[in-house]
């Protein structure tokens, strides 16, 4: 009885939790003439007309290009220096350490909205407006405590041993990290790729603040184009969802198994 | 090669302190063995001569330099670990020679040189795999391995069979010992183990809670111990202590008794007891006695006996053989 509970409930949440997409999937393929039927019938004759009209009228290509640029130097950006603070966090001695690590944990706590206006002045004053650079630099500060305590939590699981072994045959710190702490850290190298690769492909706030001119623009600004205040573009909101999502779905299911393992790191020996 | 001396080390951890004034010299090519109960501060001192851990007092000097402020790649030793620290990620080759390429070493003489420590430690055929898919006593070999091909100054092993099934852990032993002999290195080897002290070292350092208690040679420290410490630590099945009557007749504050030093006799000048337990080794036999005014002691007698639990069994230990101690635990020299 318990068990059929159980399975209901899943049941349920994941209804609720798929449905959205099947109806964005179902829309974005459906001919304009199709879109009076009920929303939830599929689409009787497929086309492709409005991703086409999407990617190349709606400006999706340069969207993209731009999303993927900022996303993936966010990422590899975000492993080498969330891993490099986590190291130094983790095996080495210096003054200041306890400080450090409280000043992570208030960039933990501290929610985005909260600081955005400063920031924006921030990167203002660096004269970086409108440029992806700004929003890297950006997006790298607000994000880099979680990836900190995430590379410490699986450094501390790193025996004590092999950090000394490394030393006794040599090996400088860097040359440590390098050559002998990374490259068994990879869960966590995983999960922090693909987190910050989601976190900077979804983001809007940040990319709304500061990219405003529209060859700058990333997706998640993009989709706004479709909502106007008195009409929607439904087809064209739906095929940009899709479009919008493919690489993170295709990501996380070829990476999910390490992800996984990163993600519960540290919670057990 | 080189020698090894502490002068005056000490470490403290905030106030407490683990290590206490530690003076000893260890000669190039020795093989010494830091030996003592948990905590003792055996491990520590092992991680101050490799510069793993920083002295709070006195000096480290490797050969003839000052060794406190070197890091430990400076101090041209190697160290094999408990654990073994294998890096999982390389080869059994690749973690051989990864010293060698840290010293941008060329691909040649590292491979060779891993070849031959290979070769001297069985591990030829193991080359190319992972520490994960060998046994333990193979990791372990890695380690020592890991070592050896850097041909070091002095070697430092910390525990390093602790972790291998007893078969596996004598063989080692040998091997080690062995591995000595024909490289000649300075070798310092920490265990609880005082087997392992007894067979490997030239000589032996007993610490007792941050103190040495007594430094020589296995027999030295077994026939003439300095301290009821030593005599208890050193030995084994460990020396029987007795206080009470049988102290006060031969003039000691505490009488110790080997177990294998007393005979099974009859007459006035026997302790009489009642057999508790038998362990039958095959080569010899141990019994636990419990004697009137003695309490619990283990006698060993050469090979095989047919005593029985709750036989009355009358001791006469050996004379010439026991241990006088006096109120502190020191010997009575006669």
């Amino acid at each position: 009885m318990g068990r059929w509970l159980l399975l209901f409930v899943l049941g349920v949440i994941a209804i609720l939790m798929v449905s959205p997409l099947i109806l964005t999937v179902f829309t974005s393929f459906k001919p304009t003439t199709e879109l009076v039927n009920p929303p939830w019938a599929p689409p009787v004759s497929l086309t492709y007309e409005h991703y086409v009209r999407v990617w190349t009228e709606a400006g999706f290509s340069r969207y993209f290009f731009n999303t993927l640029v900022i996303s993936a130097v966010d990422a590899v950006v975000m492993i080498v220096i969330a891993s490099l603070a986590a190291y130094a966090m983790v095996f080495m001695d210096f003054r200041g350490k306890l400080v450090l690590r409280v000043l992570f944990l208030i960039g933990l706590m501290i929610p985005v909205t909260a600081i955005v206006l400063p920031l924006f002045q921030i990167v203002r004053g660096f004269g970086l407006v409108n440029t992806h650079l700004g929003v890297i630099f950006a997006d790298l500060a607000l994000a880099v405590s979680v990836f900190v305590f995430m590379f410490s939590s699986y450094f501390v699981g790193v025996p004590k041993e092999l950090h000394e072994a490394a030393r006794i045959d040599g090996a400088t710190e860097f040359q440590i990290y390098r050559r002998v702490v990374m490259p068994i850290a990879t869960p966590a190298v995983v999960t922090t790729a693909l987190l910050e690769f989601l976190w900077s492909w979804n983001d809007l706030l940040l990319r709304l603040l500061l990219l405003t001119r529209d060859e700058m623009r990333t997706l998640s600004v993009g989709l706004l184009n479709f909502q106007g205040t008195m009409t929607r573009d439904v087809t064209g909101l739906s095929s940009g969802t899709v479009i919008m999502a493919i690489p993170v779905v295709l990501l996380f299911l070829f990476f999910q198994r390490h992800f996984v393992r990163g993600m519960t790191a540290g919670a057990v020996k | 090669m080189a020698g090894v001396q502490l002068i005056n080390l000490s470490k403290a951890y905030g106030d407490v302190e683990v290590l206490h004034d530690i003076n000893l010299s260890i000669a190039d090519g020795e093989f010494v063995v830091f030996v003592g109960p948990s905590g003792c501060g055996k491990s520590t001192l092992l991680r101050m001569i490799a510069g793993l851990e920083k002295a709070t007092g006195g000096d480290v000097m490797i050969g003839d330099k000052r060794a406190n402020d070197l890091s430990p790649r400076q101090r041209d030793i190697a160290m094999v670990f408990q654990s073994y620290a294998l890096y999982p990620q390389m080869t059994v080759a690749q973690n051989m020679g990864f010293s060698l390429s840290l010293e941008r070493r060329s691909k040649d003489e590292i491979s060779q040189k891993v070849k031959e420590a290979a070769e001297a430690l069985k591990l030829g055929p193991f080359l190319d795999r992972k520490p994960g898919q060998l046994s333990g006593g193979q990791r372990q070999r890695v380690a020592i391995g890991r070592a050896i091909v850097r041909n070091p100054q002095v070697f430092l092993l910390d525990e390093p069979l602790s972790n291998l099934d007893a078969a596996l852990r004598s063989e080692t032993r040998v091997e080690i010992s062995e591995l000595h002999q024909r490289m000649n290195t300075t070798m310092i080897y920490v265990t609880h183990d005082q087997v392992e002290a007894m067979t490997m070292a030239d000589r032996i350092v007993v610490l007792n809670a941050g103190n040495i208690e007594q430094v020589g040679s296995p027999m030295d420290l077994y026939n003439h111990p300095e301290s009821e410490f030593v005599a208890g630590f050193i030995g084994s099945p460990k020396m029987n202590f007795v206080k009470g009557r049988y102290a006060e007749a031969v003039g000691a504050t505490t009488l110790g008794v080997r177990p294998e030093h007393f005979a099974i006799g009859q007459g006035d000048d026997t302790w009489e007891g009642r057999v508790t337990l038998v362990e039958r080794l095959g080569h010899d036999t141990i019994l636990y006695v419990n004697v009137r005014d003695a309490g619990a002691l283990t006698v060993s007698l050469d090979g095989q006996h047919g005593h029985q639990v709750g036989d009355t069994v009358h001791l006469r230990p050996q004379l010439e053989f026991i241990h006088r101690f006096n109120e502190i635990g020191k010997p009575i020299v006669a």
